[in-house]
């Protein structure tokens, strides 16, 4: 049964007005839980490229999180660099950081890569908090980032969550993506027929560490502070993980629908939140075990319709 | 030069407990390919349970450690038959999602009843030495865990090598189908090498528990050193595992010695990367799994 897509693109303007012109009639609260929302979709997007795409389960998500904090907090609050500027050069940093590690990383494979992305996450957390320069574990106020108002950070913050999803919509359209898909479900017979492996996983990868690395700078500009083993945890990647999982990974549409259930546990348990991590590993078990192509993917089997096609079958 | 033995001895014997931490890791990796994410944290809580038993019920941690360590048999057993082994079946993403999953709802829970406070075992042994020298002395705890960690080696050794299930074992590792085919109920073998693996958790984390304090998140801090361990032992050795640690036990102390204490983690974690990066699949590993 195919459904009909018009609907859907009336549906997905609509929204996306509602959102653009969000400032002018919406409270405070449901602008912050906007942006929020948006912030955690585009980190999710990119776990999900890696992850569902690329097929590349890093748990190191947090390595780019951190530089992409820290770089603004570092050169804003040190140097008087314009905030955007520091956010852009802290994607720059983690772009960096991706390109010297991707070598070595790339040579693990599986459950090797996912404990060495994570590993070297922890290296630079226990190297952020012995660094004096970075105030060790103290962390950084980073005060300049108190003049922006919250309109200007729900705007970037739109930008990344909307941008995210349509770059990752784009590049499953290019070569870029039919590669990347093709190294994920067999690397050998990738190769076989002519698909440079460690080229387009590291353009992956790269892109992954880019669009991480500004998101983290605009949390951070928002969040205020800084501290290397918050900025650096493996929580960052859990909950990336749980978005995915839950809405259904490797699908465009599955961070969104998974983005929209975190904030909303996130809400429910604000006070509780330690019952909510607890929470949201046991429901990544029980969908893992139960229907592990999450909300979406089991629609989209069910149903067989795409509202943002090109998914992982 | 001769502070610098201490170190080098303390990270030998450290060694040993690190081997311990790590041996059910690599029995598990050596089976079924996977990094069982919750190893740690299955670890950690065998320190809380004897933490309850010593604090709670008045027993002696000795004691404490053998009430525990049987009780995680069957929970590893459960863990792996009706949650690891489902997850198994639907490919090789899955196990490390659901394992990470374990992994946090463990820390919470523990989070939850006991608080985010340090915490460690109270033991007459943990202040003891052994003076050898003047400069050099042996701290008992350290030489119980080097003492442990060799005795849980053997056990497992003997154990796969020797009986009818560590046959079905390695079987089941060397080729699930064809064991399968053999008439070896592949899953119910997964199930009890998941029991044994955590049981020799259990034993570390008593271990680790009356070393050093731990806390509700040590888990992942010490699943990082186990995986050490058998990245540069070698996946299914055991005596690569006694290898790996004092490695990595040396690499921490020395590392602390020279650099500060604050640098520890760094200095294993660091000479673990570069194995990594030469090696990734570990220096005796099997390059095709």
């Amino acid at each position: 049964m195919r459904l009909s897509r018009q609907p859907f693109t009336i549906g997905l303007i609509v929204l996306l007005g509602a959102a653009a012109t969000m400032p002018l009639w919406a409270s405070r609260y449901w602008m912050l839980l906007c942006l929020t929302f948006c912030l955690y979709l585009s980190l999710a997007q990119m776990w999900n490229l890696l992850a569902g795409y690329c097929g590349m389960i890093s748990l190191g998500q947090q390595s780019f999180i951190g530089l992409g904090g820290y770089t603004p907090a570092v050169l804003s609050v040190y140097y008087g660099l314009p905030l955007w500027m520091g956010v852009l050069c802290g994607g720059v940093t983690a772009l960096v950081f991706a390109l010297l590690t991707a070598v070595p990383l790339f040579r693990m494979r599986g459950v090797y890569f996912a404990v060495g992305t994570w590993l070297t996450a922890e290296v630079l957390a226990v190297a952020f908090s012995n660094w004096s320069f970075v105030r060790y574990g103290m962390g950084i106020v980073i005060t300049p980032a108190y003049q922006l108002s919250l309109t200007e950070m729900y705007y970037a913050g739109l930008v990344m969550g909307i941008g995210s999803t349509a770059l990752v919509f784009l590049i499953l359209r290019t070569d870029l993506g039919l590669t990347l898909m093709a190294v994920r479900d067999d690397e050998a017979a990738a190769q076989t027929v002519g698909v440079d492996v460690f080229r387009s996983k590291l353009y992956g990868f790269l892109i992954a560490a880019f669009v991480t690395g500004l998101t983290a700078g605009l949390i951070y500009l928002h969040q205020v502070f800084i501290q290397p083993y918050k900025a650096f945890g493996i929580d960052w990647t859990v909950r990336l993980l749980f978005i995915v999982i839950i809405g259904g990974i490797g699908t465009i549409e599955g961070p969104i629908v998974g983005a929209v259930i975190y904030i909303v546990l996130r809400q429910v348990f604000s006070e509780y939140l330690d019952v909510s991590l607890l929470l949201m590993g046991a429901v990544a078990i029980a969908v893992m075990t139960v229907a592990p192509k999450g909300i979406v993917g089991s629609l989209q089997e069910r149903f067989g319709f795409e509202i943002l096609s090109s998914r992982r079958t | 030069m001769t502070d610098l033995i201490q170190p080098i001895v303390n990270g030998i014997l450290l060694g040993g407990l690190y081997a311990a931490v790590a041996i059910g890791l690599s029995l598990m990796f050596g089976i079924v390919r996977l990094i069982n994410l919750a190893h740690g944290d299955l670890m950690i809580t065998a320190s809380y349970l004897s933490l309850v038993m010593v604090e709670q019920v008045g027993l002696s941690p000795l004691t404490a450690a053998v009430m525990v360590v049987p009780m995680l048999f069957p929970a590893g057993f459960g863990l792996q038959k009706y949650v690891l082994n489902r997850a198994l079946r639907r490919g090789p993403e899955p196990p490390i999602i659901v394992a990470l999953g374990i992994s946090i709802v463990l820390q919470n829970v523990l989070l939850l009843i006991f608080s985010p406070d340090a915490r460690s075992i109270p033991a007459n042994v943990a202040v003891l030495a052994v003076p050898v020298t003047e400069n050099l002395s042996l701290p008992v705890i350290y030489l119980m865990g080097f003492g442990v960690g060799c005795t849980a080696i053997a056990a497992v050794h003997v154990l796969v090598r020797r009986t009818r299930l560590g046959r079905a074992i390695r079987a089941a590792s060397e080729d699930d189908e064809t064991a399968r085919l053999m008439g070896i109920d592949t899953e119910y073998v997964h199930c009890c090498a998941m029991g044994i693996a955590v049981t020799t958790a259990a034993v570390a984390g008593v271990l680790v528990g009356m070393t050093f304090t731990f806390y509700p998140h040590s888990g992942p801090q010490y699943l990082l050193i186990a995986f050490g361990v058998i990245v540069i032992g070698g996946v299914g050795s055991m005596t690569g595992a006694l290898a790996g640690g004092i490695v990595l036990g040396l690499a921490q102390l020395v590392g602390a010695h020279v650099f500060g204490p604050g640098h520890q983690l760094l200095c294993g974690y660091l000479v673990l990367l570069a194995v990594l990066a030469v090696r990734p699949h570990g220096i005796l590993g099997r390059a095709n799994s």
